[in-house]
């Protein structure tokens, strides 16, 4: 059959850089679907999006449908003919209804039971056709995380749709989105480009695009930028930053993207780098230029535009950026005319949580809590360091600096108090307390800043779970998810070995008795439950597999450093020796024990040789295991466990567990879960899965 | 020379010419010219309705006692309302712009997403702040909703920082230098107001007073309402909002105490909101008004 290429192009206001690329794949991945369940697959699909239009190329796409042969059932056979075999009023209804000749009609079996049927080949419908009807549907199931309505406000979509594009073969498909039909003319870019103009097809449309001044492929602006910048940026001998994310970001944001570098008042070096570099690079989103001695006066900004004609663009820039970086002077200097401690009264005027306090309170539960767990992991020590440190470590959030530039919380605390001449381990605390932060897994850099961080994590876990309000799906408004990971890093980082379960008792002891929710038992599972959640999906990224977490976990959740050295352990182990018959021993053993609790074995009642066996061998393996897991030497413990395998399987050759006399069965019972109970102490190995 | 007068009378006229009506200032303190009830009440309803005007906005917190060059405690707005939203909206924003003499390939036009909520009037909108060769200069919103109400038909709302506007026009660094007409700089018309505002709103102005002004006019809207009133309910809400601000402002409000009020103000507006729709039709439409009688 014939194949053409079809072309979709809708074109929207703005849409925001975030909703660019999922936008972009889905639509690919729906059309896709679509097209195939309406068997119509196309032999190449491609889609591309810039912040004003969406498109879609379907790349050889038949002219129709193949033709399919139906049947379609009529009246039972018994009432359709007579009994002279002559059709009757119901069978010539019938056929007459699916216009075939009556003699075409054939007896079929059906759930029904013999039945008369009309076979048809229907024959496939033209492209256009399905395309008209499908892509609708497709388009309208994009899933954006905020839509709009517009106009007489009827519809809602990412931003309003202001003309469509639909292409098969080179001629119009009557589509119909969003109140917008479907023709053949588009837009270039707003300003370089005038007016509309007609295209053919894809091709064509990719390249009068492009004339027009609008690079349809993101990933080609994305180089384009990089590479304009780095050249731009050698120019005064500088290298702009490695930022993959606000290169991507940059080149959503733009349909043309042309680059212009400009410069701003050396003076704003003396304020600190954080908060040049944030004015620059987060509200700003120009690429900061660093040269071998630092920091230079020098930015890159990212304009839709090719050329700054008048120099009106960098000078616009620069200006804007020497207001914001006098401003964000202005509100640091201000800043220093009062300390951070000073600061606290004011702190009880921020809310932390509506039910939960304000952060002055927040500010006093930190301190208790981190004087707790510096005990906890054995650094009594740092009490002090830390109770200072979690005095100031809120105070930044009603600063001048903060309020302006929130992104900056922590590190500005960690600036003042360094200016506050506070000791490193104080100011180096405060600075790293919201370390690790998304897309970074950098923990804090002192022990001080980790038992900070840890103490600001479990008062927010607790105190949010303590009111049931816990992460579902994709929302966790409050950041718990990430809370907790952070929590599961630090102390695997830092191999901070405790339960950490007394500490979130201590937490939730310092909110008020009365607030409404769970019980603190209650959140004490329900937070076993989410931080086993994030150490899997922290092991998983380790190199470990689902089920040797699971059988990690099993035994044990709330030492997390303790779960991630027996998860290593385990894959390590695994890699090396053969647990496949151990697995099976403990599976088997899993399902003879079952809750049986037949007591201590007693030796005098071992009969056969390899009952003894085996009973010597554990109890051999027993004292060395012993012995590598005080050390915790995970690996070498569970290779010992491993080394029992031969016997454990001789054992269920020769042995009858369920023999007819009592007490042999039950003291063989006795063995194996005496074995179960010792053995699987760092993993339930019958949680793995072998493939057979 | 270019001057402030000069871009208010051009924007008039280019609105005026895209068949505005040309309204006046509300006549009270108001935070943004959205409150102006020729856009929050306007807004609500079937009725097609397009309209301009400048509205000083008063912000106590964002004083900074004439000191700062780009921040001030009032500063003016140039509001456009616009229902429904036309269908070439951005190019007839855009063409303002060249109305001011800018040559857009000479620049860096972009529709950046920043979305607008108010929490106070329980209105949200979806749009855009334009920004100019890295500065705001505009803020363009899709209303989506107005005390509590689900809109449609949507209007488009364009609200020009006039200061912004004439700081990058005439490619001065200070609010202050503009020139305001041909003799006067924004300066010298407005800094001392600025400067005593600024001292006033931080410093001086009687919390006590705000506090019991902000609930004796909770309470006169309340009275309004159920005299079927709703102007000078609104009326009576803006009050209370602005009191609010003079309070926050003086740093009198309470973390407790925000939510708490936020949530009474918008319960006012939003019944405001729905007195008005459900008033009789031809009420919310000025076109169904009767002329007034001949003298």
């Amino acid at each position: 059959m014939n194949t053409h290429d079809f072309l979709l192009e809708i074109r929207t206001e703005e849409i925001p850089a975030p909703a660019l690329l999922p936008a972009r794949l889905e639509l690919a991945r729906a059309a896709g679907e679509a097209l195939a369940e309406a068997n119509l697959a196309p032999a190449g699909i491609e889609s591309y999006a810039t912040l004003r239009r969406l498109a879609l190329v379907l790349r050889g796409l038949p002219e129709r449908q193949e033709d399919r042969s139906a049947e379609i059932l009529g009246p039972p056979e018994a009432s359709a003919f007579g009994k002279d075999g002559k059709p009757t009023k119901a069978a010539v209804g019938f056929a007459r209804a699916q216009k075939i000749d009556v003699a075409d009609l054939v007896v079929v079996d059906s759930p029904r039971g013999k039945t008369v049927a009309a076979r048809k080949t229907i024959p496939g419908r033209e492209a256009a056709e399905v395309l008209a009807e499908i892509l609708p549907k497709v388009v309208g199931g994009l899933a954006f995380p905020k839509t709009m309505r517009w106009g007489e406000g009827t519809r809602a979509f990412v931003r309003p749709v202001r003309g469509v594009v639909a292409l098969y073969d080179g001629k119009v498909v009557p589509l119909l989105l969003y109140g917008v039909s479907a023709g053949d003319r588009t837009v270039g870019h707003r300003v370089l480009s005038d007016g509309e103009f007609p295209v053919t097809g894809p091709d064509d449309y990719l390249a009068k695009l492009r004339n027009a001044y609008v690079e349809p492929d993101a990933e080609a602006r994305r180089i384009a930028i990089l590479e304009r910048a780095r050249a731009l940026a050698g120019e005064v001998g500088g290298q702009i930053e490695a930022h993959a994310d606000l290169a991507a970001t940059l080149a959503d944001l733009v349909e043309w993207p042309g680059l212009v570098r400009g410069s701003f008042a050396p003076e704003f070096l003396e304020l600190p780098e954080e908060i040049t570099v944030t004015v620059m690079r987060t509200h700003q989103k120009f690429l900061p230029l660093r040269g071998p001695g630092g920091l230079l006066p020098h930015f890159i900004a990212v304009m839709d535009n090719d050329a700054d004609r008048k120099g009106f663009i960098a000078k616009g820039c620069e200006w804007v950026l020497n207001a914001r970086l006098a401003d964000a002077r202005f509100f640091y200097d201000e800043d220093a005319k009062q300390t951070l401690e000073a600061r606290l009264p004011e702190l009880s005027r921020l809310t932390f949580q509506e039910k939960l306090g304000d952060y002055r309170q927040k500010t006093a539960r930190i301190q208790e809590l981190a004087e707790a767990i510096a005990r906890e992991v054995g650094r009594p020590d740092l009490v002090e360091t830390v109770r200072t440190a979690g005095l100031l470590s809120k105070a930044d959030l009603v600063s001048h600096v903060v309020k302006e530039f929130t992104d900056l919380q922590g590190i500005i605390g960690g600036l003042y108090s360094r200016r506050e001449r506070h000791p490193d381990s104080v100011w180096k605390a405060v600075y790293d307390q919201y370390r690790p932060a998304s897309g970074s897994e950098e923990p804090p850099r002192e022990a001080s800043g980790a038992v900070l961080s840890l103490a600001d994590r479990f008062d927010s876990l607790a105190g949010f779970f303590r009111l049931g309000l816990v992460p579902t799906g994709s929302k966790d408004p409050y950041g718990l998810r990430r809370a907790a990971l952070g929590v599961v890093a630090i102390a695997i980082g830092r191999n901070w070995r405790s339960d950490w379960r007394p500490i979130v008792r201590k937490a939730l002891s310092l909110y008020p008795a009365g607030l409404k929710g769970p019980s603190p038992d209650e959140v004490v599972d329900e937070l076993g439950r989410f931080f086993a959640d994030r150490l899997r999906s922290l092991l998983e990224r380790r190199g470990s597999s689902y089920d040797e977490i699971s059988a990690v976990l099993h035994v044990g959740v709330w030492d997390f450093a303790d779960a991630a050295d027996r998860a290593r352990a385990l894959t390590d182990a695994r890699r090396h020796m053969d647990f496949r018959s151990l697995i099976q021993a403990f599976k088997r053993i899993r399902n003879i024990v079952g809750d049986e609790r037949p007591g201590p074995p007693t030796p005098e009642h071992y009969r056969e040789p390899a009952e003894r066996a085996l009973a010597a061998d554990v109890l051999q393996a027993k004292q060395a295991i012993e012995g590598f897991t005080a050390a915790r030497e995970y690996r070498e413990a569970m290779e010992t466990i491993a080394s029992i395998a031969p016997s454990l399987d001789r054992f269920f050759v020769e042995v009858l567990v369920n023999c007819p006399e009592p007490e042999l069965r039950r003291n063989r019972l006795a063995l194996l879960a005496s074995i179960q109970q010792e053995f699987t102490r760092l993993a339930d190995f019958s949680e793995i899965v072998v493939e057979k | 020379m270019f001057t402030l007068q000069r871009l208010i009378a051009e924007l008039t006229a280019f609105w005026e010419g895209e068949g505005c009506l040309i309204e006046q200032p509300y006549d009270l303190p108001v935070g943004a010219g959205t409150m102006h009830p020729a856009t929050f009440l306007r807004v609500l309803g079937p009725e097609p309705w397009r309209c301009a005007y400048v509205q000083p906005s008063r912000r106590p917190a964002d004083g900074r006692y004439g000191e700062n060059p780009f921040r001030l405690g009032k500063h003016l707005q140039f509001q456009v309302v616009l229902k429904p939203s036309p269908e070439d909206v951005q190019r007839t924003y855009l063409r303002s712009l060249e109305r001011l003499g800018v040559v857009l390939a000479d620049h860096d036009v972009r529709f950046e997403e920043d979305n607008w909520e108010s929490p106070t009037l329980g209105a949200w909108g979806v749009g855009w702040q334009v920004v100019m060769d890295g500065m705001e200069i505009s803020q363009f919103t899709y209303f989506q909703q107005a005390g509590g109400i689900d809109l449609a038909p949507v209007t488009a709302e364009i609200t020009y920082g006039l200061e912004r506007i004439a700081m990058f026009l005439s490619k001065l660094d200070s609010v202050y230098a503009v020139m305001w007409n041909d003799t006067l700089s924004y300066g010298q018309v407005r800094r001392r107001e600025e400067v005593e505002l600024s001292k006033y709103d931080f410093e001086v102005a009687d919390a006590e007073l705000a506090q019991l002004m902000l609930d004796r006019h909770e309470r006169e809207a309340r009275r309004c309402l159920d005299a079927g009133l709703v102007i000078p309910a609104y009326e009576a809400t803006l009050v209370c909002s602005h009191q609010f601000n003079v309070l926050d402002a003086r740093g009198a409000v309470s973390a407790t105490d925000r939510v708490g009020i936020i949530r009474r103000i918008r319960d006012l507006a939003c019944a405001c909101a729905r007195a008005y729709v459900s008033g009789k039709e031809g009420q919310r439409s000025p076109a169904s008004e009767p002329e007034p009688a001949a003298v």
